[in-house]
């Protein structure tokens, strides 16, 4: 074999471009307007966001219900005609009610900007929540979760963050059955009037954008005012559970799913890109060491991830993955082991090398093109942060030390007091 | 439009090139004319399993993953009945790590017992994660076998049961990668910021020299014309029942793909599809409903698949079902209808053509079917269908003796 190719070409040093194109302006009732022009093609990503998640409902099933009420029937036309109207321009529309915030985030050809803002002003703030239309979701919805409740990943996912955040914070709170019966149209529109307020919205266009394109927003959002006085909702106070270790049956399962982890600190906190960097070396990529060992050495599983994630009140630490009944316990096993060896020694300069060219990679990435610039510019955004929070990031990848990361991991993974939850 | 240029090696590589300046990085695909339908009908499973052993290592470079993170890269890989299809993107000043990686798989992976072993349980993991451990997820080991007799579509990529995986050996696999794994049966698309002229070089100094390798022609068994209709009923404990039904259709030449297309996205494109408008929002008889071609090389299937709302028995949803698809035969759809179907297409296909990840596995894609500008011509495609054209492949389609019909439905014994 000739032996150029047992030599990699030579590697060249390749930061990310943090100095994104945004503009931003403000409608006349007061709308954040973020503008990120950018992209090859005529095509748009808008996103309204809305402080009205899962953090906001006082039942559960509400804010999700609520958000994806919005195409059920308006003002002016009904659930059949908004999705006709939808489709017939091409418009891709996502609704999302995630845990701190909803949004509807939507892809169309951008010739369709002005119509587009007509529909999603009707959806957003002319919805009627009609009782039938609503009876038919619940039920539907009703047929998913039990669906749902066969599947081992989201039984344990479920009772993981149960114990993580525990039962009464709605970002542990879990659904039962009983909780589709007794959501009605006035408890809808109740939380809508609270939470889908048009002052309280922020809006996110990216792409190829028509000079109209203000125009239009103004005339479709920039009017409107809310009627209701926003009333806070009931806060309480994130408190895990007691007992860290459980193991919930399931009859007939040839895998158990296992979740590993524990409430960590979110974005605003200055560690936190730190931890994202020991988080990647432990399982956050296909080279990760959970990886290697338990998936290329061992063949235990399909895939095993570490996640670091942030919500707006706390932040999860959550390793999960699937695997062979027989092998649960030594997954766990060795899942633990790999936590440790994090804490006692110092990772090896060619793995900090390794990790940090994929994380840089991996920034990157994240701002190639239009649609990927927008969803990172709302991640920080979310938080309160600007695009410093990239460039520190990009300067954490290049910078940190081993004895830095063998800190963190000693301050974070609290391993006397991880929750390990399996289901099969 | 997507601009690029093709270029054919010596040893029948092809090479395709999208430069696109507005992103710092590369996306380079590498599509292998190879796919489950290649495989020995005992031995099921095979053309997967070896895209996982691709990423253990080569003579001349012991870890795959490795120096692609170190270049800041990141890849993936897929199988389907056609083709096995891996993928790259890094930031462009390093593209050359993709080619060298790539290239020495191509010319000399080293599988080992070792290797074999390991990768046998991850994929016999996966065979679990997600085909058996899953509501549901093993409805096409069930429907495959049902609808195809003959054609090798009858058993899925995974494989038909891990059984099959169990007993391949280094011999096996070396065979099979012998076969496919050659320069003529590899198309290399490359979308992002290089010109064609660079990636040219970089094709000819790292894949030029690979020997052209053995001359294969694929000679599979046609599936004879189903003259009957099919019926099988799955028991299973599952909170609701379930309902699919696959019809035969032509090859992906063929000149009705589109139009069959076309149906399935009259029959549940989007919310307002005439199945979900019918039989989810009005009459409340499913929770889902899915409708699809399956898009293969050879004669496909058209499936439509749904949840069953508790209380509502198969038959009545199925009958309802046949109800709106007999509607297509009677009556044109209106041109408001069509209009809209036909604008989704475009709007989805110009979407697409945003990333340069999409581009470069839609450009290798085309390249296979025999034209890679086939993606510029696609959305003309669909809008050629007409309402004649959509009345005559339903009926010579979307008829009981053409259909094959899985039923899930709860076990008798009630409790869990």
């Amino acid at each position: 074999m000739s032996s150029f190719r047992r030599t990699q070409p030579p590697l060249h040093p390749f930061d990310a471009q943090i100095d994104i194109p945004l503009k931003s302006l403000t409608l006349g009732n007061g709308v954040p307007v973020y503008i990120i022009e950018a992209g090859t093609e005529d095509v748009i990503r808008f996103e309204c966001v809305f402080r009205a998640g899962i953090i906001k409902e006082s039942r559960p099933l509400l804010a999700s219900t609520a958000n994806m009420m919005l195409t059920e029937g308006s003002v002016n036309y009904t659930a059949e005609e908004i999705n006709e109207t939808l489709d017939y321009y091409g418009i891709f529309l996502n609704l999302q009610a995630e845990r701190d915030t909803a949004s509807l985030t939507a892809y169309f050809l951008s010739r369709y900007f002005e119509k587009a803002m007509e529909l999603f002003a009707e959806i957003l703030f002319r919805p009627v929540f009609p009782g039938t239309e609503l009876e038919k979701l619940m039920m539907k919805r009703l047929n998913w979760y039990r669906i749902n409740r066969e599947k081992v990943q989201k039984i344990a996912g479920d009772r993981f963050l149960e114990s993580v955040f525990g039962p009464a914070h709605p970002y542990g709170r879990q659904v039962a059955e009983a909780d589709f019966e007794g959501l009605s149209p006035s408890i809808l529109r109740d939380f809508h009037g609270n939470f889908y307020r048009p002052e309280d919205m922020a809006v996110i266009v990216s792409g190829r954008i028509p000079d109209s394109a203000v125009t239009s927003m103004e005339k479709h959002f920039g009017h409107l005012r809310s009627e209701k006085i926003q009333s806070p909702a009931a806060e309480s106070p994130i408190e895990g559970l007691s007992v860290k270790k459980d193991h919930i049956s399931k009859k007939g399962a040839v895998q158990t799913a296992v979740r590993i982890g524990s409430a960590t600190i979110n974005k605003r906190h200055p560690d936190y890109h730190g931890l994202k960097f020991l988080n990647v070396t432990l399982g956050g990529y296909f080279g990760s060491r959970l990886m290697k060992n338990l998936r290329e050495d061992k063949g235990y599983t399909y895939g095993i991830h570490s996640i670091v994630s942030s919500f707006d009140k706390s932040g999860l630490w959550m390793i999960s993955t699937e695997v062979g009944r027989e092998n649960s316990s030594k997954a766990v096993e060795e899942i633990k082991k790999e936590i440790k060896l994090l804490m006692q020694k110092p990772v090896a300069a060619d793995e900090m090398e390794v990790v940090g060219n994929y994380m840089a990679g991996e920034l990157v990435r994240s701002f190639d093109g239009p649609m990927a610039i927008a969803e990172s510019f709302r991640s920080a955004w979310e938080f309160g942060l600007d695009m410093s929070y990239f460039s520190k990031m990009m300067h954490t990848i290049r910078t940190i030390t081993p004895e830095e990361v063998l800190q963190l991991a000693n301050t974070y993974y609290n391993i006397e007091d991880l929750y390990e939850i399996t289901a099969g | 439009m997507v601009d690029f240029r093709s270029y054919r090696l010596e040893n029948g590589l092809r090479l395709i090139v999208n430069e696109d300046r507005s992103t710092p990085l590369v996306a380079m695909n590498i599509l292998y004319d190879a796919g489950s339908r290649d495989e020995d009908s005992s031995l099921t499973g095979m053309a997967h399993l070896l895209e996982h052993l691709m990423y253990c290592g080569t003579e001349n470079i012991r870890e795959y993953d490795l120096p692609l993170q170190l270049a800041g890269g990141e890849n993936n890989a897929f199988t389907n009945n056609d083709i096995t299809n891996y993928y790259i993107t890094l930031p462009a000043a390093n593209v050359e790590t993709a080619f060298w990686l790539e290239s020495d798989r191509m010319l000399a992976p080293d599988f080992t017992e070792g290797k074999l072993e390991i990768q046998k349980n991850v994929v016999i993991e996966e065979f679990k994660q997600r085909y058996l451990n899953q509501p549901y997820g093993d409805a096409m080991l069930h429907l495959r076998p049902l609808a195809y007799k003959r054609h090798p579509y009858r058993w899925p990529t995974i494989g038909m049961e891990p059984a099959h995986i169990e007993r391949i050996v280094v011999e096996d696999v070396r065979r099979f990668f012998d076969r496919h794994y050659n320069p003529g049966k590899a198309i290399v698309t490359l979308s992002g910021n290089i010109t064609p002229g660079r990636a040219y070089e970089l094709a000819l100094k790292w894949f030029g020299s690979i020997p052209a390798g053995e001359e294969y022609v694929r000679n599979l068994p046609a599936e004879p014309e189903q003259t009957g209709e099919r019926r099988h009923t799955v028991e299973r404990n599952l909170p609701a029942d379930a309902l699919y039904k696959a019809w035969h259709m032509g090859p992906r030449s063929d000149p009705g793909f589109h139009t069959m297309d076309v149906i399935t996205d009259l029959l549940a494109g989007g919310e307002s599809g005439r199945l979900y408008n019918r039989l989810v929002r009005d009459l409340n008889l499913f929770s889902e409903i899915n409708a699809y071609i399956t898009s293969d090389i050879d004669p496909g299937l058209v499936i439509v698949s749904g949840k069953i709302m508790k209380g509502i028995d198969p038959e009545t949803a199925e009958k309802a079902v046949v109800q709106v698809i007999q509607e297509l035969k009677d009556t044109d759809p209106a041109d408001y209808e069509l209009e809209k179907v036909k604008n989704r297409y475009e709007s989805s296909a110009v979407l697409s053509n945003t990333g340069i990840l999409n581009k470069a596995l839609k450009l290798s894609v085309f390249e296979l079917l025999g034209d890679a500008s086939g993606i510029n011509s696609e959305v003309e495609a669909y809008r050629a269908v007409s309402k004649t054209m959509i009345r005559d492949a339903a009926d010579r389609y979307l008829n009981p003796a053409n259909c094959s019909t899985l039923y899930y439905i709860a076990s008798k014994k009630k409790g869990k």
